[in-house]
């Protein structure tokens, strides 16, 4: 036990006796390839989407520039705040030329992103909000403007009349609760249509086919559907298709996910407000991009919401 | 003097000298915690080798503080599983903590010092009931705890209805972001924590109670121990901890987050074990849970240090968990074969 006592002593004090880390030489002004770490809010098909337009960017730069611009893809395995700050702290310990962010909660990462501040990493936001009184470039699209076009459109296919219900993605996160209340307010103007129930999916497909199957037999009126995430309107896609009540139960999804546009496709869905994740990666790159050469770029890069349709696609 | 005083003792009295790596191999072999430390010392050792941004301060203070809060809660939990006992309701419970601290602090503009210590005792009363309910039940912790993590992550939902209650007092901040001589304040609490529990395992007849109670019950129960209050009593330390840790994480963040504890059920049940604490009782110590932990910590690290796709990251962290556990079984088999 004596040695576990001096093994736990030394692993404590050793660290804090190591040599300060050798001043990490930035990149920026010497010509060596440019390091730019992603970090989404965790693991999920959307995100990969947007990681594809951050390296289409990096692509691009690296063909017009010829310096060479490499993407790092870090992501939490949970949409946890905590789980996050140690990705994004543990980026800095890197040194990267700048980080490209999307905040799980602007307010819960402040101390981390300080600390990015600290080490003079630059840093830019996508898909969230940074911080008040930080100047860091924010690309995105409005989450509420988002959840209000999802909802008029199911307002407007239904009639403005019946019961209709909400599958809220995960209730912590802010951009989800934003949307379900946004999407409330739209069909509170309407006195003839009603929530009669909200369902809570965690970001889950299975968990939200399961919650919208039983909504469905709790509410055997309801004549539509709107939800808060990604997974949230391919799970209630499958309930309503596995409920045979296709083209009775409307459905206005979220984004682009391959499964939603072939929802969108089968007549399931009838159409999805996308916020562009590629465009988002993209952009954020480019801004990432600009701070490391020095230059001042936006407060606000706003990527625009497609309305995904049959027709469209 | 006499001669006999003078003359050395015949060579075939004295145990042979070995090399300074031979003898340090088998003072590590003697030891409980030989296979664990080993593990940490080659995964420590590669690290360094392999990553440049490993050994730096910057990187240590992240990973003593990440180790902070799931260490404080690996503490509590080893306890529990030395006793045979398993608690899967302490990251609902640091949730719980969090956010009422939030509450008190913020909304209702308690001082924050009191409120911690009122978060505190609330975490040792969740654990206390959780105790109280098995022990006088006499139901199953594994069971019992799972249901008790849905009242408590519930009730969380309800008191946040999810959302982070901002603008905790920057009073207490410092006990999250703070440092000490420039070791994080989240690890001095650890570490205190740390040498609390372990003197009491290890040298203090509960803590041989616990021991007993973990190997044999009813064989402890004869013997007069106080079995279902050291159970309650065990719970409540898992509680309380759990609490600790749940309160530094809001003065961390700087936010009470509805979240906090999410990730907190399994990493300790696999830091103990990795740590050679049996999931049967009876066996292992809280020294070599949190080493267990700093294992995990580490391995956590250099996955982000190096890249590693997020797909791929729970197969490599899986993988060397695997083998650090493997690791520790062959040198137990070692030291058994050398003592028979």
């Amino acid at each position: 036990m004596k040695t576990a006592f001096a093994f736990a002593a030394m692993l404590t004090a050793a660290p804090f006796l190591a040599p300060l880390a050798a001043g990490q030489a930035q990149a920026a002004d010497t010509g060596a390839p440019l390091r730019f770490v992603l970090i989404p809010k965790t693991v999920h098909p959307w995100f990969d989407k947007a990681n594809n337009g951050a390296q289409a960017a990096a692509a691009m730069i690296t063909q017009t520039t010829g310096r060479k611009v490499e993407i790092e893809y870090r992501a939490p395995q949970t949409a946890d705040v905590s789980s996050q700050n140690d990705i994004i702290e543990r980026a800095i310990a890197t040194h990267p030329d700048g980080l490209i962010l999307d905040l799980l909660d602007e307010k819960g990462n402040r101390a981390t992103m300080d600390e990015a501040v600290d080490e003079k990493i630059p840093m830019t936001v996508f898909d969230s909000l940074p911080p008040e009184g930080m100047d860091i470039t924010a690309v995105g699209a409005d989450f509420c403007e988002q959840g209000t076009m999802a909802a008029e459109r199911l307002a407007n296919l239904v009639g403005r009349k019946g019961e209709v219900a909400i599958m809220m993605g995960v209730p912590t996160a802010p951009n989800h609760t934003l949307r379900a209340e946004c999407e409330k307010k739209v069909f509170a103007k309407y006195p003839d249509m009603k929530v009669v129930a909200t369902g809570v999916d965690n970001d889950s497909i299975e968990t939200a086919q399961k919650q919208a199957s039983a909504i469905m037999q709790a509410h055997p009126d309801l004549v539509g559907w709107v939800e808060c995430d990604a997974s949230g309107p391919v799970g209630v896609g499958q309930a309503i298709r596995e409920s045979g009540k296709t083209g009775k139960v409307k459905e206005v999804g979220l984004d682009n996910l391959n499964d939603m546009i072939q929802l969108i496709k089968e007549g399931v869905a009838e159409s999805s407000a996308s916020s562009r994740p590629e465009m988002q990666g993209y952009w954020a790159v480019v801004s990432a991009w600009q701070r490391a050469m020095g230059q001042k770029t936006p407060k606000y890069i706003d990527t625009g919401i497609d309305l995904l349709t049959a027709k469209s696609l | 003097m006499s001669l006999e005083t003078t003359v050395p003792a015949a060579p075939s009295q004295q145990p042979p000298k070995l090399p300074p790596l031979k003898a340090l191999v088998s003072r590590l072999a003697g030891n409980p915690l030989g296979g664990v430390i080993a593990a940490l010392v080659i995964i420590f050792g590669a690290s360094c080798a392999l990553s440049p941004h490993f050994l730096t301060t910057f990187n240590m203070m992240i990973i003593a503080r990440a180790l902070a809060f799931i260490g404080l809660v690996t503490i509590g939990q080893s306890v529990l599983m030395i006793l045979g006992e398993l608690d899967l309701s302490v990251g609902a419970i640091g949730g719980l903590a969090g956010v009422v601290g939030g509450i008190l602090m913020v909304q209702l503009g308690l001082n924050p010092w009191l409120s911690l210590v009122l978060c505190l005792l609330m975490g040792a009363g969740c654990g206390l009931l959780n105790g109280a309910l098995i022990t006088q039940l006499r139901l199953h912790s594994l069971v019992l705890t799972i249901g008790m993590a849905g009242v408590y992550g519930g009730a969380n939902l309800v008191a946040t209805k999810g959302v982070a209650i901002t603008g905790v007092p920057r009073d207490i901040t410092f006990l999250g972001r703070g440092l000490v001589m420039g070791v994080p304040v989240p690890f001095v609490v650890l570490l205190v924590c740390l040498a609390i529990v372990a003197f009491v395992m290890l040298r203090t007849p509960v803590g041989r109670y616990i021991y007993a109670i973990g190997s044999n019950p009813d064989a402890a129960r004869m013997l007069g121990i106080r079995v279902n209050a050291i159970r309650m009593g065990a719970f409540a330390l898992a509680g309380f901890l759990s609490a600790l840790a749940g309160i530094l994480m809001v003065a961390r963040l700087g936010t009470a987050q509805p979240s906090i504890g999410d990730t907190w059920v399994l990493g300790p049940i696999a830091a103990a074990v990795i740590g050679g604490v049996a999931t049967t009782g009876g066996i292992g110590s809280p020294i070599g849970a949190v080493l267990g932990a700093v294992i995990i910590g580490i391995i956590e690290d250099i996955i982000v240090l190096f890249g590693i796709s997020p797909y791929w990251q729970s197969v490599v962290s899986g993988g060397i968990v695997v083998l650090a556990i493997s690791f520790d079984a062959l040198a137990r088999r070692y030291l058994n074969r050398d003592a028979v």
